[in-house]
């Protein structure tokens, strides 16, 4: 663990708000911060996303995470037991209840969530539990205001043999924070199906981990990303096969424009037990500026010793002969630029079964790439 | 139509002893007609092409490119487009997740925008497409699929004429358009370009061999070698190419 640190203003308003004494979870954390402050650069989980450094200067105080969904949740509740990692446990410890939602049978439509801060900081979980045998969609839209900072903990369990769809949108959030940590667990045989299209903040972290049971069980984890100057969006990705056969799919695809920067980072995590595990996880990037950034880190970690895992990633430029060919037929080389983006981008949001929703997204994704309109 | 005045052009490169490629050619290829250009490999012809559209890749050092009496020297690629020039590349290149119609109307649309004309509608941009693919037989299918994925050297070369059909430029570059062609590809794609003949259009048909040019029947024949037009003559020319091959001009331009 990293030396201690001096703390700036920030974590010292975080840490005021915590309990100063006793041996509660809450005040331990309290005790943690004070001593290593947030996560920054040097630790290596998030060594290219330095969540210390974007808010060091933060002047955001007491705000509120506001959740607007399709419907109520079940219940508010407090936070049976606090989460492992760092950052959702903040979230435990300042966001109140939990809200949660239960799916328990086929749903009218899919779970909406808008979760935004519109003025200082705003934590909070939330909680979905889908019910054996039950398929489900959960939409989910994030957006921080200028100078706000959102950190949220999803908590999300499938039963046996459930199917859940999750569809996450981060809007451009410029000056805005943003993490948003999410454990999933599967029950046997579910199916998780995720997609995450993200425009990026000052600095916004989608983590997710997944533990997975193996066997009939299958997750799915797709992304997309624009990021313009001055954003930055990690995209950090766990996925643990805990039971043999298990089946993951992983595509990542984004772009960064002049002063955007981008993180992916995967780790797919074989346990002994899960023999004959299938997983592949790519991210691909594309540089459309030398002042452009994409850090990428895949990483397997396998002990079992039958099982089929590969990773790729791939960081590229617009390819140059293609740019000639379509300025020949016409093109301006803006506009050549732009359709090869485009096409790149769009495999890992093809799958969306929801046609408006995939014309919204690549219209989002245009529109990010044409900056000046 | 298109008049070349002492073209010299040489690689882009970092430094300045790249080698210059063209040394000085000129052509003049009036409207309407139809012109070959012949040579042995590595004498400049598919340089000549790439110039003539504006390729970044190489500098033009010396001399001028007049397009319907207009210097387009310096112009960008996409402006000699609009003005109506179209290569057909010796190799078409692969654009995955483009589907073929989709990028021709872009393209379509962004000449017509260059030439401050209003957007093809979409019908009139389908009946189109339906009437040129029959020409060439090109299927449904082909023109959904991504811009020259999974296609065959003799498929590109057909998608490349439909593409011009599409456009209809004033000048038709077919740079080694017969190259990877079978007999009945060739035959094809001939027809297409003879299809497009017109008192308004010119051609210039950049090849290694006379098999092209027994159907397409230029009006004029060019010899280059070593980065210069040797020799221009009638249509006889290249038979006598083919039976004698390109061992003279070596030893001249040596």
């Amino acid at each position: 663990m990293a030396a201690p640190v001096a703390l700036n203003p920030f974590e010292e308003r975080l840490i005021a708000a915590l309990p100063d004494s006793g041996t509660d979870w809450r005040a331990r954390l309290g005790r943690q911060i004070g001593t290593h402050g947030l996560p920054h650069r040097r630790v290596e989980e998030w060594k290219w996303t330095d969540l210390r450094a974007a808010l060091a200067k933060s002047e955001a105080g007491a705000g509120e995470l506001i959740v607007k969904g399709s419907r109520e949740p079940d219940e508010t509740a407090p936070v049976s037991s606090a989460p492992f990692l760092l950052m959702p446990r903040l979230a435990a410890a300042l966001g109140g209840d939990a809200r949660v939602f239960r799916i328990g049978k086929k749903q009218d439509g899919p779970l909406e969530l808008d979760l935004t801060v519109e003025a200082g900081m705003g934590h909070g979980v939330v909680v979905v539990n889908v019910a054996r045998g039950v398929k489900a969609e959960l939409r989910e839209r994030y957006h921080v205001a200028p100078g706000a900072f959102a950190n949220i903990a999803v908590i999300i369990n499938l039963g046996e043999d459930t199917e859940l769809v999750r569809l996450v949108e981060q809007a451009d959030s410029a000056e805005g924070v943003l993490v948003v940590t999410t454990g999933a667990e599967l029950g046997e045989g579910a199916r998780f199906d995720q997609t995450t299209l993200g425009f990026g903040g000052r600095l916004a972290r989608l983590e997710t981990h997944v533990g997975h049971p193996g066997e009939g069980a299958e997750v799915i984890l797709n992304g997309a990303y624009v990021l313009g100057q001055g954003r930055h969006l990690d995209q950090t990705t766990y996925v643990t096969h805990n039971g043999p056969n298990g089946v993951t799919r992983e595509l990542f695809k984004g772009a960064a424009l002049a002063g955007g920067k981008g993180v992916f980072q995967g780790k797919i995590h074989v346990e002994r037990e899960a023999q004959k595990t299938d997983a592949q996880m790519n991210h691909r990037g594309m540089l459309l500026d030398e002042r452009a950034e994409i850090d990428t880190k895949p990483e397997l970690e396998i002990y079992a010793d039958d099982v089929v895992c590969a990773h790729g990633a791939a960081l590229g430029a617009v390819d140059a002969e293609a740019l000639f060919y379509m300025r020949q037929r016409g093109m301006t080389e803006t506009q050549a630029r732009a359709v090869l983006t485009e096409s790149f981008l769009a495999e890992p949001l093809d799958r969306l079964a929801d046609e408006d929703l995939k014309t919204r997204w690549m219209d989002m994704v245009r529109g990010a790439l044409r900056p000046d309109g | 139509m298109l008049k070349i005045t002492d073209l010299r052009a040489r690689l882009d490169a970092e430094d300045d002893a790249a080698i210059e490629i063209l040394k000085g050619v000129n052509l003049d290829i009036p409207a309407g007609e139809v012109h070959a250009i012949m040579g042995p490999n590595g004498c400049g012809k598919s340089t000549l092409s790439y110039v003539a559209a504006g390729h970044d890749g190489y500098e033009v050092t010396g001399g001028s490119i007049a397009f319907e009496g207009e210097d387009i020297t310096e112009a960008e690629p996409e402006e000699r487009a609009a003005k109506g020039l179209f290569l057909s590349f010796q190799y078409p290149v692969e654009i995955p997740g483009v589907p073929t119609l989709t990028f021709l109307k872009e393209a379509a649309n962004a000449q017509r925008k260059a030439r401050g004309e209003g957007p093809i509608s979409a019908p009139e941009f389908m009946k189109l497409a339906r009437e040129n693919a029959a020409k060439l037989g090109i299927s449904n299918d082909m023109l959904k699929r991504p811009v020259n994925v999974g296609f065959s050297g003799g498929e590109k070369k057909r998608m490349e004429i439909f593409q011009a059909m599409m456009l209809a430029p004033k000048l038709l570059i077919l740079d080694e358009t017969d190259s990877g062609l079978d007999i009945d590809a060739l035959r094809i794609v001939a027809d297409g370009v003879n299809a497009m003949r017109a008192p308004d259009r010119s051609m210039l048909v950049i090849t290694h061999y006379q098999r092209l040019l027994q159907y397409l029947k230029p009006d004029v024949v060019h010899v280059m070698s070593a980065g210069r037009i040797v020799e221009s003559g009638g249509p006889e020319l290249a038979e006598q190419l083919e039976a004698e091959g390109y061992d003279k001009y070596a030893t001249e331009a040596a």
